[in-house]
């Protein structure tokens, strides 16, 4: 290349002038980024970037404060090991877990269906890899779709699981029926199971043949997310003194399920 | 007297401390534009220039930075926080009440403690959910996304270590309940002796919570947050960037 320009040219696109910087380029296989168009997409960052962020920042530390001045945070009586509360809950996040453990085996409640759940969110970008429909939210007006009724699907399906097994439990009605693994483990194992193929069974036989990683993936997310919301919510609003289920406005002994935030 | 006072500001911003400190001009120009943002440590996370696409608040909702402040204000409040408070079952429930009821603002430095937490919590697992419904997990930004399901989890440490540290009936019987899921898994009791210190929740269990709440815990995040956002700009800003308008797409199918 270089031997076939004039030394006239040469001088003018390399000078050598110290202000002058180079960078070394290289043409690589990729999808184009700015061919045929210019940058007119993209602003200057500062300001209006930096003003955005600071807006967000005051906005959300403004409501903090506000919030923090109308409701103060729990404090109970003095800590006591001999003196256990009733209902003993763990923090609100983890009220998820603690619900499901009222339904299976602790070991599936607590570390099975948990490390699972963190395992899924850890592959669902090395599952579903394609680059397609990436910044747009659902990805399409059918990944919309689904995820609406899948939401609502879940949300159904999960309260019905909670209110059934509340009240038709398997692992005392079958106690001296089936061994404990039976009606501890494998039982609410492959109820969960099957709550949450459904939806993906559903997915496929609608499909009409083609193979989409996404929609499979946002069907099992959206039902991790709305499984994890309808637990927790049940966990911890409607489960009042002796873990029952309650209304949260009508708890007894005067339990208020906002006390324990 | 106005030419000598426009005098000395030159001298003043000609000196060489002043150019030092101040390696720019007013960013009211394109090359002042670009260089606040590449000499400076926290304007540098971000790029010269932005898409447009991806400030729009509907996309992102700027539930990320939400996050990224909440931890900010948690950290800043909890070292205040640490001014009075001791780590003893003894002392600890007293010093709270103490911090209520006699220190200036100490109700409110505690409850904007509390709500922040469980606010970043509320925003770490929105914004995920956030990343996930955009598809901003996709390549290049798997192990971003990874690292984002990590941030989570030590977010959720966080938040559960701190929780102990009242030590009054809430906190006692929350970190009771919590830890005893552990002894269910292999090596369960093990763990959980670990993290108490001893079989029950008490003296070692509240020194332990207290310093991987105060050291441990934010120090990782402070360090996975950085490596977090480090990984954002080096992907390509945000996943909005990447969806093609009219002209793009034309363009491409021109090329090929």
């Amino acid at each position: 290349m270089a031997a076939t320009k004039k030394p006239q040219e040469k001088e003018q696109s390399f000078t050598q002038s110290s202000r002058k910087t180079y960078s070394l380029v290289e043409v690589v296989k990729a999808p184009t980024t700015m061919v045929d168009k210019g940058p007119d997409n993209t602003i200057f960052a500062f300001p209006i970037v930096a003003i955005l962020e600071l807006i967000i920042a005051l906005g959300s530390t403004l409501f903090l404060v506000l919030f923090s001045l109308l409701k103060n945070a729990p404090l109970e009586e003095h800590a006591n090991a001999l003196l256990t509360t009733d209902p003993a809950k763990a923090p609100w996040y983890l009220m998820g877990l603690q619900e499901m453990l009222e339904h299976m085996h602790p070991t599936l409640a607590g570390i099975i269906l948990p490390t699972l759940s963190v395992l899924f969110l850890i592959a669902i970008p090395y599952i579903d890899h394609s680059r397609e429909g990436a910044g747009v939210w659902f990805t399409s007006k059918r990944g919309k779709r689904i995820v609406g009724w899948t939401a609502l699907y879940t949300t159904i399906a999960m309260i019905g699981f909670v209110i059934l097994d509340h009240n038709f439990p398997p692992r005392e009605l079958l106690r001296d029926i089936l061994p404990n693994l039976v009606t501890q483990s494998i039982i609410p194992g492959t109820i969960m199971a099957f709550l949450v193929i459904l939806p993906v069974l559903f997915l496929w036989r609608f499909k009409k043949g083609t193979t989409n990683a996404r929609e499979v993936i946002l069907v099992l997310f959206t039902v991790l997310f709305f499984t994890a919301i309808v637990l927790t919510l049940t966990g911890f609003l409607f489960r009042g003194p002796g873990f029952e289920l309650y209304m949260p406005w009508a708890m007894p002994n005067g339990y208020n399920p906002f006390d324990g935030l | 007297m106005k030419n000598l006072l426009q005098n000395l500001w030159e001298q003043i911003t000609n000196s060489r401390p002043w150019k030092s400190f101040f390696r720019h001009g007013w960013p009211d120009n394109p090359l002042d534009r670009s260089l606040i943002m590449t000499t400076n440590i926290f304007f540098h996370l971000h790029p010269v220039r932005v898409n447009k696409k991806s400030i729009r608040v509907a996309y992102s909702l700027g539930l990320g930075i939400i996050t990224t402040v909440m931890y900010i204000i948690l950290a800043l409040t909890g070292i205040l926080l640490m001014f009075y408070y001791v780590p003893s079952t003894e002392l600890a429930y007293f010093d709270i009440i103490t911090l209520q009821t006699k220190v200036p603002f100490g109700q409110l430095l505690r409850n904007m403690h509390r709500w922040g937490a469980h606010m970043m919590v509320l925003s770490a697992v929105l914004h995920m959910v956030r990343v996930f419904y955009t598809g901003a997990y996709k390549p290049p930004r798997e192990f971003n996304w990874v690292v984002g399901v990590f941030l989570l989890i030590l977010t959720l440490a966080g938040s559960f270590t701190g929780y102990l540290l009242p030590w009054d009936q809430l906190a006692f019987w929350a970190i009771t309940v919590g830890t005893s899921v552990a002894t269910y898994a292999p090596g369960g009791k093990i763990i959980k002796t670990i993290l108490l210190g001893g079989p029950e929740v008490g003296q070692s269990a509240l020194t332990r919570f207290y310093g991987l709440h105060v050291m441990v815990v934010p120090g990782i995040l402070f360090l996975v947050i950085a490596l977090h956002i480090w990984r954002v700009r080096k992907d390509g800003g945000l996943a909005a960037n990447e969806v093609k308008d009219d002209v793009e797409m034309e363009a491409e199918d021109g090329s090929n």
